[in-house]
């Protein structure tokens, strides 16, 4: 018999401790990490506000308007252990500065005069809230998924890496073009999701060919829609961080976008089709095809629906900047939202599309191999 | 005609030929969702109470999935509970998250963008940033909450001896076969938005440290990785919830035909 700690194996316990020992280490390192950085760290010791003022804007939008002066210690670089004295302003709405607390630690830059050290803020120091963010993440994954989760947590660092290397190498080749170097990454990302999600099988295969062609022909559409009418009502203007041209960098917006929508339908539906298949091989060609368009009717709803939320919510706070800076409705919405609701509506058409391709490429393998009817 | 009317009629098309009457459903649920995340933008704008009005829009975005798309019965209930529930564990553990991280509002790199615009607008940016971020993941957590429940429903009704542990097992195990695929539809259409940003950063010279401690970025970073949380814990608590439901069920009709034969 195993050696078992409170009905769970011993091995399981040990690697939940590692886990949760590495996760603490993970986290007091990201406490103390200070020394990495050139630029000068400081933790805010006390805060006092100074002033507080009533503020109505031109709009009538009514604010409030603080001042607080902050004792912060230095922790890294030539002034270290030294305390500097700081100030900032914010609003209670917090859109761009926010109040600090005690404990908060801020990069600044440093002045000297007779009084002693000076700093102006120049930013707060975030990493340990998104390594602490991304522990729980691995934990949570863990804990749930298991191996499924594993692999979902080996999936998204794949891919990441993946997407940050393909564009290293359009900006190291500048010439090159975006969208044909994303047409590839999507194939590799493709490749890589489906082998991790469905595994070394014939379905993943079906279902990896089936991503390739809905994604690349609902490109296609938006593609030709886009030149037919001149991009008709889509305000590049308000795409954020822009260094190279809108349009290209839209197209290869909506190519990785949608992709995985696309995958989610194409693995579902292929491992119904063979899970059909294989439960009763006598099965008709008929009675499959229907069955798989009862499974496609019933998750085209839910899919198109993840990718509108996931794309429009983003929007939600410029938007209301825009509403009250009493920028008209109508204007307000078609300049946030064209380019989202563009990439919602190309990403759905690849779903929708999927679910056919997939089900004629389902048969055309299953009715392949074996006895042919 | 412009791109995003040409778009919504070919998928129109699309969703009536490939789904029929199904289709013609999905694509008007599409339609009042969005409708309703309108009109919670709108409402937003000029009431305070920000999580009292993202909590009534993604009830009403629930209703709309699950009891338009389907019916009232007892998988769409327990998948409507399960994920109010999520929704609410969600906030607590982002509102926390957000407290420490500071990445409500815009960030410096977006200073271009919102310098004409006045930001003393009297609306708490902290709780609109946790607002956006359960909007983002409302669908996928409806989605996965609905298969979880229909397939123990399912299992329950073949085999209804099945032990409240043992249902909540099989719920579970449902939850991970469909978790791969859901968290990643969740990454790409993040990812997707982020190649712009990504870029940015890539070809302006930003340190390593620079980029992960601007808001913006460690903001998107955090959102991707709440997703992939909220999909997460949903699975359990949909499957808690939903052998829950379905052993209540059974002692009810247990009683009942005790009752009969007595």
């Amino acid at each position: 018999m195993k050696t078992k700690f409170k009905g769970m194996p011993l091995k399981t316990f040990c690697v939940y401790i590692l886990g949760i020992l590495g996760f603490f280490l993970v986290v007091y390192f990201a406490y103390h990490d200070c020394f990495l950085y050139k630029k000068t760290i400081a933790e805010v010791i006390t805060t006092k506000v100074v002033s507080r003022e009533e503020s109505v804007d031109l709009n009538h939008n009514k604010d409030t308007l603080f001042s607080q002066k902050m004792t912060a210690r230095i922790k890294n670089g030539q002034y270290k252990g030294r305390l500097i004295h700081l100030n900032n302003s914010y609003s209670s709405s917090g859109a761009f500065e926010q109040k600090y607390h005690d404990g908060t630690e801020l990069f600044v830059s440093v002045q000297k005069d007779r009084t002693g050290l000076k700093g102006t803020i120049g930013g707060v120091k975030r990493d340990k809230e998104i390594l602490i963010v991304a522990g729980l993440f691995i934990f949570v994954l863990l804990a749930i998924g298991k191996k499924r989760g594993l692999l979902s947590i080996i999936s998204l660092a794949i891919n990441v890496v993946l997407l940050s290397f393909v564009l290293d190498l359009y900006l190291d080749h500048r010439n090159a073009s975006l969208l044909l170097l994303c047409m590839g990454a999507v194939v590799l990302f493709t490749v890589v999701s489906l082998l991790l999600v469905g595994g070394n099988k014939e379905k993943t295969y079906v279902a990896i060919l089936a991503t390739l062609i809905g994604t690349f022909v609902s490109l296609l559409i938006a593609y030709a829609v886009i030149q037919l009418t001149d991009g008709a009502g889509l305000h590049y203007e308000s795409m954020e961080f822009v260094t190279i041209p809108h349009q290209q960098i839209f197209m290869a917006e909506i190519l990785v976008g949608a992709l995985g929508a696309v995958m989610d339908v194409a693995i579902t539906l292929t491992s119904s089709m063979y899970e059909l298949y294989e439960r009763n091989k006598a099965i008709s060609l008929k009675a499959l095809t229907a069955a798989g368009r009862k499974i496609g009717g019933d998750i085209m709803g839910a899919m198109t629906n993840i990718l509108l939320f996931a794309y429009v919510s983003g929007t939600i706070p410029m938007i209301l900047l825009y509403l009250k800076n009493n920028s008209p409705l109508i204007y307000t919405f078609s300049v946030n939202l064209s380019l989202e609701l563009a990439r919602a509506l190309t990403g759905s058409i690849g779903i929708v599309l999927t679910i056919p391709i997939t089900l004629y490429l389902s048969r055309l393998f299953i009715y392949r191999k074996g006895d042919k009817r | 005609m412009s791109v995003i009317l040409w778009l919504t009629v070919i998928l129109f098309i699309l969703m009536k030929i490939v789904g029929g009457d199904k289709g013609i459903k999905a694509f008007f649920a599409l339609f009042l969702n969005f409708a309703v995340f309108s009109v919670s933008i709108i409402v937003l704008s000029f009431h305070k109470n920000v999580l009292t009005i993202t909590l009534i829009a993604c009830a009403i975005i629930c209703v709309i999935n699950l009891f338009f798309i389907s019916e009232i019965n007892a998988k769409t209930m327990a998948a409507f509970i399960s994920t109010i529930t999520t929704l609410l564990v969600l906030i607590l553990f982002i509102f926390l998250i957000e407290k420490k991280a500071m990445i409500q509002g815009f960030g410096e790199e977006e200073g271009e963008e919102i310098g004409s615009f006045s930001l003393y607008i009297g609306i708490n940016f902290t709780k609109i940033a946790i607002c956006t971020l359960i909007m983002s993941t409302i669908a996928a957590i409806i989605d996965i909450s609905i298969s979880i429940s229909s397939s123990m429903n399912e299992l329950f009704a073949y085999n209804p001896s099945l032990s409240k542990k043992n249902l909540f097992y099989s719920g579970l195990n449902v939850g991970r076969d469909i978790l791969g695929t859901t968290t990643n539809t969740l990454y790409f259409a993040f990812l997707g938005g982020y190649l712009t940003l990504i870029l940015w950063f890539k070809s302006l010279p930003y340190s390593f440290g620079d980029v992960i401690n601007s808001k913006v970025f460690s903001s998107e970073v955090i959102s991707i990785l709440t997703g992939g949380i909220g999909v997460a814990i949903s699975i359990p608590v949909t499957a808690w919830i939903s052998a829950y439901i379905l052993a209540g069920r059974r002692r009810k009709k247990s009683g009942q035909t005790a009752r009969h034969s007595g």
